[in-house]
């Protein structure tokens, strides 16, 4: 009876000994790995189309000699013991911009077994251009605004270490001229002064009314001479021995033309720069940087005043705050993706401008803020476009040199929204799927 | 009693096999699991060696085209991006497996590393501008814990054969891909007709621009001809494209003693250019004895649609001598990819020289690394990359060092 017993004991510990093992299937030490299937294909398809071989390929003819050279050229590049099928996709949107993938054509050499792996390309045809045109700035209100990029030879910047103003004119250029009809660049204080006196004017435009003027010097803004000591609109550019009445008159006249003025950095319109006429020892801004004059922060208040429609007063008083760093909130991001202009998400602020100036004043900045505001500091703003009810608006972009032209930029398009026509890659017969899916036969 | 003890020694005894049958069933399972998860370490470390080496360009990322020390290794072309390997970078590898591979130049005092096998396939490099094997695995953060090994080798094997019973000159041009012929490839060629002059030999080259065209037969063959003597010296190469793949291959027939050529060394970079030394090949090979050839050098860049433009370069023609420290001196650009040809005349004999400054203007395979025999595991990983519009092969092996 006992051995009975021990028997069931051995056929049991048996039984569970082969049940565990059978299931205990582990693969063999050597198959840790095969050719990485997928990375080979990629690099296939990539060197390919290197010289635009694939890509002419694709968009042809199935019956076209081409797909032959095709075929010879990924059998001779792959190792003989990997197998192939190359396939197209054509893509098509419907109304709803849902795109579907429709097979096109596809090319093999033989059946594949489990091991296989795919990668994939997406290419457009040689016979297609992708274009990119932007809507001119005021063309859907029927508005001639032209863009003046101060770039005036004989001025010096501040707060733009390591360009010059010049230097940031021509990016600039570059950067906006695509979105309006014309761009003009101020080349000098003198021109300034034409502009001021609205006569400076492109071919074409009767006045200088609704421009958008951008001052690339930073914290210092050209001064022609007509406005200083001695010259002959002294009164409107200095007064109580102070050029902050020069900013007051900018403020003025930017209201009377309805400009937008752009600060591109730092603490707006705080110090003012001719070259030629302040070339006393003295005429430094205090870093050592000659041919302006310092103004301080009586210079945003005038300007502020003067947009307002009050009468110059000399009044001192900072109205920033240093926030530190600030991100992009998402009306910006937005924007970014949309206009494709993509500075550091992350920038530094320290000449955020206090919120209380939009009542004082008359501005409101509605969805042209940039960053999120410090929770620390809810009540100061980065950088907007403040717009005065009354018409005008001065962009003030109020963070830490170096300066970034590209934020400037950007804040500009927010504020007038410009569209932006593209050509859809998506479109039908423009584009095509590739797909590369490679089997290995045979051991590792 | 005794029946009941005599069970149960049976049944432990039995019981004790059982246990002994599965620890060492299960024992086996174990080591083959613990060496499969070590294999898939080697094996993901060859993919991320591979990344590395392919899809970065290193630090500096233009290092190939200078002699500045290296701070990151990568291969990776850095004006063309994905995958595509600088030209440059690769000829900066020490490939040389030992020192006995080295070539030693007197009129210098320096080792050269000769990516190639032969003298005559590539332009020397100083050894201490050359990149070496433990440099590389320090820099790739493997020292001391994974060997590595890459291979560079043209996807097309491109074959030229001199047809002898021909009067005029016949080359025989065959294509191969992964072991198959190319049929239908198309063919652009330039032959280097060296031709004796006083002092110095010409070239003249056939045709002069754009190449001549030709196509492979259902063989993957082509025969070529050009209105010269078969006996005549000269350098050929043949650039082969087909569907997207591009490979090179070349011939060189020389009239003078095998002994007798060119030798092509770095000799450092200086503001954009690469200064060259040009010395004679006695030196290397009988050094002591006194041999003197005439030459005529020539540099062409490579165009992206494989056409020669010849660039004008110092010291172009004279004569050099195997008198140790004797050699002449010139300068090509070293950011061009391009080929220097040199023809010279020895003792009324002619022959040339046909080096590329870019591994990829003459289909020059390299391989850089360790020696993985010996290893239990040996992971390997292929890709296809382009160097200067070639079509290679990459393949990276990797192994475990140590226990």
């Amino acid at each position: 009876m006992r051995t009975v017993e021990v028997l069931f004991v051995i056929i049991i510990l048996l039984g569970a000994f082969i049940i565990t093992t059978q299931f205990a299937v582990l693969p063999s030490p050597s198959q840790a790995f095969g050719t990485n299937l997928r990375e080979l294909s990629q690099s296939t398809l990539e060197t390919l189309d290197a010289q635009g071989t694939l890509s002419e390929t694709i968009f042809k003819n199935p019956l076209a000699p081409a797909w032959g050279d095709l075929q010879k050229a990924i059998s001779a590049s792959l190792p003989p013991n990997v197998v192939y099928n190359l396939s197209v996709y054509d893509l098509s949107a419907n109304s709803q911009g849902v795109v579907t993938y429709q097979l096109n054509h596809s090319i093999s050499d033989a059946g594949f077994g489990a091991d296989s792996d795919a990668a994939s390309l997406m290419l457009t045809s040689p016979n297609v251009t992708f274009t990119q045109d932007p809507q001119k700035v005021g063309e859907s209100t029927e508005q001639n605004i032209t863009l003046y990029i101060l770039n005036c030879s004989d001025a010096n910047g501040w707060w733009i270490t390591g360009y010059t103003g010049q230097s940031l004119a021509s990016d600039l250029y570059d950067l906006l001229s695509p979105y309006f009809t014309n761009t003009m660049l101020v080349s000098s204080t003198s021109d300034l002064g034409l502009l001021l006196d609205g006569t400076l004017l492109p071919a074409g435009v009767e006045s200088v009314n609704d421009a958008v003027v951008v001052n690339t010097f930073g914290e210092a803004v050209p001064i022609p001479d007509d406005y200083c000591v001695g010259g002959s609109k002294q009164n409107e550019g200095y007064e109580g021995g102070s050029y902050a009445k020069f900013c007051h008159t900018l403020g003025s006249l930017t209201r009377q033309y309805n400009w937008t003025w752009v600060s591109i950095v730092g603490y707006p319109v705080h110090y003012v720069s001719n070259t030629e006429e302040f070339t006393g020892p003295n005429d430094q801004n205090g870093y050592g940087i000659h041919g302006m004059k310092n103004v301080g922060p009586a210079g945003l208040t005038a300007f502020l005043r003067g947009l307002n429609g009050e009468d110059y007063s000399n009044i001192d008083g900072y109205l920033h705050e240093s926030v530190g760093d600030v991100t992009f909130n998402a009306n910006a991001r937005k924007s970014l993706n949309y206009y494709g202009i993509y500075p550091y998400t992350t920038q530094t602020s320290t000449r955020a401008l206090q919120d209380s100036i939009l009542t004082r004043y008359n501005l409101n900045v509605n969805d042209t803020e940039l960053f999120n505001r410090p929770p620390l500091y809810p009540t100061y703003i980065p950088a907007a476009t403040y717009s005065h009810d009354g018409g005008g608006a001065l962009t003030a972009i109020g963070l830490a040199r170096i300066p970034d032209i590209r934020v400037a930029a950007l804040a500009l398009l927010m504020y007038y929204q410009p569209t932006v026509y593209r050509s859809e890659f998506g479109a039908s017969g423009t584009s095509r799927l590739v797909t590369l899916q490679l089997g290995q036969q045979g051991g590792t | 009693m005794a029946g009941a003890t005599i069970d149960h020694m049976i049944s432990l005894t039995i019981l004790i096999a059982a246990l002994l049958v599965a620890m060492t069933t299960y024992n086996g399972m174990f080591a083959t699991a613990v060496d499969y998860d070590r294999n898939r370490q080697v094996a993901n470390k060859a993919v991320d060696l591979m990344n590395t080496i392919c899809l970065s360009s290193g630090n500096p990322t233009d290092w190939g085209e200078t002699d500045a020390s290296l701070l990151g290794f990568g291969l990776q072309d850095p004006e063309a991006g994905g995958y595509a390997l600088s030209p440059y970078s690769i000829m900066r590898l020490n490939t040389a497996f030992n020192d006995s591979q080295l070539v030693y130049y007197g009129g210098t005092d320096t080792y050269y590393n000769n990516i190639s096998t032969n003298y005559g396939d590539a332009i020397l490099t100083p050894i201490g501008d050359c990149v070496n094997y433990t440099t590389a695995a320090e820099l790739l953060g493997i020292n001391g814990t994974y060997g590595f090994n890459v291979d560079v080798t043209p996807t097309l094997d491109v074959t030229v054969k001199q047809n002898s019973t021909a009067p005029n000159l016949k080359l025989n041009v065959t294509v191969y891909g992964s072991g198959m012929p190319l049929s239908g490839a198309a063919l652009n060629y330039y032959l280097f007709h060296v031709e004796s002059g006083t002092p110095c030999p010409s070239i003249t080259r056939y045709p002069t621009n754009p190449p001549g065209v030709a196509h492979t037969n259902s063989s993957g063959s082509v025969d070529i001809e050009f209105p010269i003597d078969a006996d005549s010296a000269y350098s050929f190469v043949v650039y082969v494209s087909l569907g997207g793949v591009n490979g090179v291959g070349y011939h060189i027939s020389n009239s003078v003693d095998d002994n007798t050529f060119i030798v092509p060394l770095i000799d450092g970079y200086e503001h954009g250019k690469l200064n060259l030394i040009l010395a004679h090949s006695g030196e290397f090979l009988h050094p002591g004895e006194e041999a003197t050839a005439n030459y005529n050098a020539s540099f062409y860049t490579l165009t992206s649609d494989f056409q020669l433009q010849q660039c004008v370069i110092p010291n172009s023609a004279g004569l050099v001598n195997s008198t140790a420290g004797s050699y002449i001196t010139t300068q090509i650009p070293a950011s061009e990819t391009g080929l220097l040809v040199i023809s010279y005349m020895a003792n009324g004999e002619l022959g040339s020289v046909i080096v590329p400054w870019g591994v990829g203007a003459l289909g020059v395979s390299a391989s850089f690394g360790g020696d993985p025999t010996g290893y239990d595991f040996v992971a390997t990983e292929l890709r296809q990359v382009n160097i200067n519009d070639i079509s290679y092969h990459v393949k990276v092996s990797a192994w475990k060092l140590g226990s």
